[in-house]
């Protein structure tokens, strides 16, 4: 009974395609600093993407990346809705992060700074933030999300994410101010 | 005394705007004068200019971070192969 499909479905289909590849590694990205568990971040993406292809006639195609983060957000808080929204609990993730080995150049001196004496401080000062502030200088700085997609996952307004950025860049870089963040050699 | 005075009120004004400056997101984005007053005075403020440069290097750091979730290319194959067949579990 394939009759029975609307005659655009392909192309409604290949839209939806279109929209979403983008944005996969971003989406899963994120899920998995909101589940702290990769089997966990795929099921939460892949039920987003069907709920977002569900949707995408109320789509007014305007920031397919916002829009689909918030579609994210909302399907992780019904499926977990125990889970407090705006934090993510995933900094055992992050923070054991190291810088790739095997870069092909040589590191600067700023890159070596970075790896030697900053890794560890910094790690403490972001761990000690508020989850509320951490999630957003996560969401912003590590993920590279714009103001307006961290406020699609939070839940929050712009400005929130904005003032909740702020406070946790000030609180780290005054932190750390006994092993300072700039010194003479970098440019 | 006034031009440490008004020095001060500009580094107050400044330090409300660094962060905005430097992330240049187009959802607050800061106007052509104020980024001229803010530069000018970056032109002249060891101090801020300073608070800019601690920004920037932490900015880098946790940029650097992102490695830790990087996504594995097995989990976007999966999702790919999830949206060839999403119109097919579509109930609608």
């Amino acid at each position: 009974m394939t009759e029975s499909r609307p005659p655009d479905d392909g192309a409604r289909k290949s839209s939806f395609g279109e929209l979403v590849e983008p944005e996969i590694e971003v989406l899963l990205r994120v899920a998995l600093t909101i589940t702290s568990n990769r089997a966990d971040a795929e099921d939460l993406v892949q039920e987003s993407l069907l709920r977002a292809y569900r949707a995408i006639d109320r789509f007014d195609g305007r920031h397919p990346r916002a829009w689909l983060l918030t579609i994210l957000r909302n399907t992780n808080a019904n499926l977990h809705r125990r889970r407090r929204p705006g934090t993510i609990g995933d900094w055992e993730l992050i923070r054991t992060a190291r810088p790739a080995f095997g870069r092909a150049e040589l590191p600067s001196a700023e890159d070596s700074f970075i790896n030697d004496e900053l890794h560890a401080n910094l790690d403490t000062a972001v761990r000690a933030l508020d989850p509320r502030f951490r999630t957003a200088l996560i969401l912003v700085d590590v993920h590279d999300l714009s103001y307006s997609e961290a406020a699609a996952v939070m839940g929050v307004p712009v400005g929130t994410v904005m003032s909740r950025l702020s406070r946790a860049r000030d609180r780290v870089r005054k932190s750390l101010r006994l092993s300072p963040l700039t010194r003479g050699d970098l440019s | 005394m006034t031009g440490t005075l008004r020095q001060m009120l500009t580094c107050h004004w400044s330090a409300r705007r660094i962060q905005r400056y430097l992330d240049a997101d187009p959802a607050a984005p800061l106007t052509p004068g104020e980024v001229a007053r803010l530069e000018g005075h970056l032109a002249t403020c060891e101090r801020c200019t300073r608070i800019v440069q601690e920004h920037r290097t932490l900015h880098r750091a946790l940029s650097r971070w992102s490695g830790a979730t990087s996504v594995d290319s097995r989990s976007v194959d999966r999702v790919r192969e999830f949206l060839s067949t999403i119109d097919d579990q579509d109930p609608t």
